[in-house]
């Protein structure tokens, strides 16, 4: 089973990796680098909420520190967004941590509200903050060619998507395989019981946000320089927060594999209804909202294990035909 | 081994535990037996540090646990089952023990075959793959008990195993716990299935309302008034068990 979804995912990030020798399409291009980089997002996600079991709906918190951490080094201060990248994931550890121990004092539904609340509040912090975010116009960043300031083409940004993509899933194949993962495994089905088993529990769950979080804020650096603006509204929204946590579950929570064929599903599929559907043209500007919401719905009722648990019922039924 | 000094524990103004003492030899299998609401599992909490008691103090080997949190106590050899089990659902059966294992074992390998062995004497082995949430009550008791056996502790506080078993699995449960016990365990279990409590403990304590009132030999127990009163409602007789 898990070698299956391995040659799948072999298979699914070689032909990232192909695409852009073929195609040169600047529109499939930037399908293909928002669906890695959101797949690695939800990747992300996936660690503290898949892996540990601690729901969180408010990671665009940390993705927008990460994306404001980077834009404003490089537009306001004139550094390298790398180094904003570096501070982005400082602060989301630290933010990290403080959400990560209040899911010792909050559990399940509780503790999912918190992190929206978190996520809020920085959205209201970005948007009053005049004097160093600009408030709700946002701050674009500036196109400056070159590696060391992230100008780069459309190429280019395959390879640094499909990099941030592999390292995440590796991360996400690890906590399947280590023992980290078998704890974090413990601690997401049963508290109590991971506790008598040995496990801090505790120091556990602040760990998996904490890195689930620095995870989310390399994504959101990495966002922000590529789409070249940051606004307060997006980067902080609950939608964001939700795209997140979609992917996975349309994908299959804890799952290495699950974030990115929800990504590929989701993300495509947004593209292609938005420049489908919307526009003065038809008049059916919001329909694809209605369809990715169908689509979400069909997913949960007939997979409730996601894309991947297809995969295996694909794989389950002859050897219950043979027994 | 384990020693209990004077525990006490409140909820609000109802004691559920009262000024407990108690001495257990390493090696021993003593029993715990009383009403329902007696204190036997908030006891069991208490020692394995899901509460901290109101009073009295807790030894392992002499050294206070009290207050530690359940994860430190179980890495220094005591640990626990739940009487409402609380297997890892979606984890194979396999991966549940292996959990237990990794306590002791950095190596998930290792870990793993560790696994397996205890998988093998918990007569489980068949059922390694299967889902845990698959599993009927009697082998998700049995689970409960291979977890806990699996951080190899010295002092197993084993709550109720055998209570919902059927009459086979019951034979087999009571099997797997002389065998733990014999492999020098000691065994603190709560029960009330009085037939086999009576023939597996050499010692069985009597909680009521919270207090100790009897801890003894079975038979001794058996026919003690007060215990008799609290508990057992008639004399119990040995031949019956």
């Amino acid at each position: 089973m898990a070698g299956l979804r391995r040659r799948g995912a072999l298979l699914l990030f070689g032909l990232a990796a192909l695409a852009p020798l073929v195609v040169r399409d600047a529109y499939f291009l930037d399908s293909l680098i928002l669906i890695l980089m959101w797949g690695a997002l939800s990747a992300a996600w996936n660690v503290a909420s898949g892996y540990a079991g601690q729901v969180s709906l408010g990671h665009a918190a940390f993705f927008g520190i990460g994306a404001y951490a980077a834009a404003l080094v490089s537009a306001r201060w004139g550094q390298s967004p790398w180094l904003g990248l570096l501070l982005g994931v400082a602060l989301s550890i630290a933010a990290g941590a403080v959400i990560g121990y209040l899911s010792n004092r909050l559990r399940g539904p509780y503790f999912a509200l918190s992190t929206i609340a978190f996520s809020q509040v920085l959205l209201i912090v970005a948007s009053r903050w005049r004097t160093l975010t600009a408030g709700s116009e946002g701050i674009p960043v500036p196109f400056r060619p070159g590696f060391w300031t992230l100008g780069l083409s459309h190429v280019a940004w395959v390879y640094v998507a499909l990099a941030l993509a592999l390292l995440y899933y590796g991360v996400e194949v690890y906590l399947e395989r280590s023992r980290l993962g078998y704890r974090l495994a413990g601690v997401r089905e049963d508290e109590d019981a991971a506790e008598a088993l040995g496990i801090p529990t505790r120091r556990l769950k602040v760990l998996a946000v904490t890195l689930s979080a620095a995870l989310t804020a390399v994504g959101g650096s990495l966002w922000a320089q590529y789409v070249g603006f940051v606004d307060p509204f997006y980067v902080f929204s609950i939608d964001l927060s939700i795209r997140f946590a979609l992917n996975t579950i349309i994908g299959g929570t804890g799952t290495a594999l699950g974030p990115f064929l929800g990504s590929i599903l989701i993300t495509s599929l947004e593209t292609y209804l938005r420049a489908t559907f919307s526009g003065v043209r038809t008049g059916f500007t919001g329909i694809y909202l209605i369809i990715y919401g169908a689509v979400l719905i069909l997913v949960v009722r007939f997979l409730p294990e996601g894309l991947v648990g297809l995969a295996r019922r694909a794989r389950a039924t002859p050897a219950r035909a043979q027994a | 081994m384990l020693r209990l000094e004077g525990v006490t524990k409140r909820f609000g103004g109802l004691t559920a535990v009262r000024a407990v003492s108690l001495e257990v030899a390493a090696g021993e299998l003593v029993g715990i037996i009383g009403p329902n609401g007696a204190g036997k599992t908030t006891l069991f909490n208490v020692v394995a540090g899901y509460y901290r008691p109101d009073e009295g103090r807790v030894r392992l080997d002499g050294r206070d646990i009290t207050g530690l949190a359940p994860h430190a106590i179980c890495r220094l050899g005591l640990t626990r089952t739940f009487q409402l089990v609380k297997p890892f659902g979606n984890l194979s059966v396999l991966d549940n023990v292996t959990i237990g294992a990794l306590t002791r074992l950095r190596n998930l390998r290792a870990a793993r075959a560790d696994a397996e062995r205890v998988l093998e004497t918990c007569g489980l082995a068949p059922y390694a793959t299967a889902r845990a949430r698959a599993l009927p009550i009697g082998l998700r008791k049995r689970l409960e008990v291979a977890r806990a056996l699996a951080t190899r502790p010295r002092v197993l506080l084993l709550d109720e195993v055998m209570a919902g078993l059927n009459p086979a699995e019951l034979a087999a449960m009571v099997e797997l716990v002389r065998r733990v016990h014999a492999e020098g365990v000691t065994l603190l279990v709560i029960e009330h299935v009085m037939a086999a409590m009576m023939r597996l403990a050499r010692r069985i304590v009597v909680l009521h309302h919270g207090e100790l009132i009897a801890d003894g030999p079975p038979a001794a127990v058996a026919a003690d008034r007060r215990v008799v009163d609290a508990y057992l409602g008639e004399e119990f007789s040995l031949a019956e068990a």
